[in-house]
């Protein structure tokens, strides 16, 4: 009896074994991408467009594509580590929160390029994709301010990262320059997910007069809409991808990045050998950042701020007016 | 702004937060008081959300909704009750992996049936609810009336709990199980079923608080929205001192902290965020640390029992 269990097993450890190698040689030749997302993929906004580029790099350039999920920098490095050693050429981590697991693992996997959406870390095969979204938060800002009855526009954020604080910042910004007195007020519910927090704070932020909701909580920011939805005479602003479907009748317009795009492009790079590791720094005039308005409410707009708006828009295309953007 | 409006919005805003607590925290009292520790609470109220928002989805029914949502957590009970319960698996571990199991579960259905970009703000929900006699009371009125109907099931728990646990002789099988299961067992009690029967009660009611989040406060799934409230429910039945009412006072002070903390926030300062967000936490330790006094949990707890 139990030489035929042993038996048993030493048959199947032998196809195991076969079937590993077997799989490993077949895939060294194609070509493999893989994504960390920092949140859920479901999320409809930052992670959702990260996604969506994994499978336009699948459908367009006949990649073989994984993504997994990982919320805490040993998560990072492991990820990394998996994928870079399984022979992915391409391993994306999405969000400035990745930038030092992939200067880390790059050492080992000089075979394997690391990008990380937005940072500033560079390594010979590390680079990071950087959107402006800075140009588009600005105008949103300037929206708020000239449209805001109380005074005061707020922002709803997940956690403080540059990246997200460098968006309030630039909304802020925006704000200020057309009226100097218009308050912007920031509340942080310190995760991605926790869509009954996001509400809260954006109930909270009503409660105190605020009138327009901007937000970059990724999942969690489904629940400012919510929030909005169930007060009246109060307007949110979509983040990182067109949301304005979502909720269209109080979203006014989204800050929306083409993430896909820049995706494609860099694995086209990647898989011609023609990849350079320097920072890839994407705005409105490489197409990349964009104001999306609400059709369904552009009405709501006043005319005049629907011009200046455009106005702002021309210059920061000819780069004649800079947006503050935190450096990262 | 006119501070009883905001006096009425933060009170509101605390019950809200509470009440999906105070569920879970309900059930875990039983499976405590049975001497099973239940970790797998967070997993099983992400299972009650996911089911909840799906059933409500395809039956355009908010109440069946729930009943889906109760059946999910039901079932992660079942499977917890089984491994730790029946088999004497070690439950810390096993409540560990029906977290993460429903974690993933509920990820890959969602993104199965509702596709990537989700099914976002498109849900029945919970309407709210006028009481009658309350409603046109000044401020208690406002601060009590028009609650979603699962806020009011949630507080009308607590003393049916009560009565159950310390009136009832259902309730003392249960605390005489959780805490000497041996003299239990001599006695004639069914030592296993009574601690199935806790088990899956704590499903059930993790099960309606993920619904709650989903269908009443807010409307929508996401990935992982419980966001760690089955773990602040663990620390409120200890807080509580396994006691229903005690559960109440602490998932209220703990709901009306993060009230207050929002609050906090919006007005605007320069102090740095994490010091509101840590405000619940450090809170309610304090108050654990002055008032608490000495808490003995059942003696039986996390403790498998053989015969």
């Amino acid at each position: 009896m139990q030489k035929w269990s042993v038996l048993g097993l030493l048959v199947l450890t032998i196809c195991f074994g076969i079937s590993c190698s077997q799989s490993k040689t077949a895939s060294s030749s194609s070509f493999k991408v893989a994504l960390l997302s920092p949140g859920p993929v479901s999320d409809a906004g930052w992670n959702a467009s990260a996604y969506e580029g994994l499978q336009r790099i699948k459908a367009e350039l006949g990649a073989e594509v994984s993504q997994v999920e990982t919320k805490t920098p040993a998560e990072f490095e492991q990820g990394f580590r998996d994928y870079a050693s399984q022979g992915y050429r391409l391993v994306f981590g999405h969000g400035f929160e990745f930038q030092d697991a992939a200067a880390t693992v790059s050492k080992d996997f000089p075979n394997t390029v690391f990008i990380t959406t937005s940072g500033t870390t560079v390594r010979p095969n590390v680079a990071p994709i950087v959107f402006e979204i800075e140009q588009a938060t600005y105008l949103l800002g300037m929206m708020a301010a000239r449209m805001s009855k109380t005074g005061k526009a707020g922002a709803v954020g997940g956690v403080q990262i540059p990246s997200v604080k460098s968006s309030f910042d630039a909304f802020e910004a925006g704000a200020k320059a057309v009226n100097p007195n218009c308050r912007v007020i920031v509340s942080y519910i310190g995760n991605w997910e926790d869509v009954g927090a996001a509400k809260e704070a954006a109930l909270a932020l009503i409660d105190q007069r605020v009138d327009f909701i901007f937000h970059n909580a990724d999942a969690a920011g489904l629940g400012v809409f919510q929030a909005v939805q169930e007060r009246k005479g109060v307007y949110a602003f979509g983040s990182n991808k067109d949301q304005n479907g979502i909720a269209p009748d109080v979203i006014l317009a989204s800050a929306a990045l083409s993430v896909p795009g820049a995706f494609v492009t860099v694995a086209k790079q990647v898989k011609e050998g023609t990849f350079k590791a320097q920072p890839m720094h994407l705005g409105m005039k490489e197409g990349a950042v964009s104001l999306v308005i609400n059709p369904k409410l552009e009405s709501k707009i006043p005319p005049d701020v629907r011009t200046s708006i455009e106005e702002t828009k021309q210059k920061i295309l000819a780069g004649t007016l800079q947006v503050p953007k935190g450096f990262y | 702004m006119d501070f009883w409006l905001l006096f009425i919005s933060l009170i509101r805003a605390g019950l809200k937060m509470a009440v999906p607590l105070l569920m879970t925290a309900l059930g875990e009292l039983f499976a405590e008081r049975a001497g099973v520790i239940n970790i797998g609470l967070e997993g099983m109220m992400l299972a009650g959300a996911f089911g909840g928002m799906a059933g409500s989805y395809f039956t355009g029914s908010p109440w069946i909704g729930l009943l889906v949502g109760v059946g999910a957590g039901l079932l992660f009970a079942a499977l917890f009750s089984v491994m730790s319960v029946g088999l004497g698996a070690d439950q810390v571990v096993t409540g560990a992996a029906i977290n993460l199991m429903a974690l993933g579960l509920t990820g890959v259905l969602y993104r199965r049936i509702f596709g990537v970009t989700g099914a976002a703000l498109s849900v029945q929900t919970f309407a709210p609810v006028g009481l009658p006699g309350f409603q046109d009371i000044p401020v208690l009125g406002e601060i009590v009336s028009g609650h979603t109907a699962l806020l009011y099931i949630g507080f009308a728990l607590v003393p049916v709990a009560t009565w159950v646990l310390f009136s009832t002789s259902l309730g003392l099988t249960i605390r005489s199980v959780g805490e000497y299961p041996r003299a239990a067992d001599t006695a004639g009690l069914a030592v296993s079923r009574v601690r199935h029967a806790c088990v899956l009660a704590s499903g059930v009611l993790a099960g309606a608080a993920g619904s709650y989040l989903s269908l009443a406060h807010s409307n929508t799934f996401v990935e992982g929205m419980s966001a760690g409230r089955g773990f602040i429910a663990l620390a409120i039945v200890i807080f509580g001192r396994w006691r229903p009412a005690g559960a109440m006072w602490a998932a209220l002070l703990f709901g009306l902290a993060n009230a207050v903390q929002f609050q906090f926030q919006a007005i605007g300062s320069a102090i740095p965020y994490q010091f509101f967000l840590m405000l619940p936490y450090v809170l309610t330790l304090l108050v654990l640390v002055l008032f608490a006094g000495r808490a003995r949990p059942p003696a039986a707890l996390a403790r498998a029992y053989e015969r």
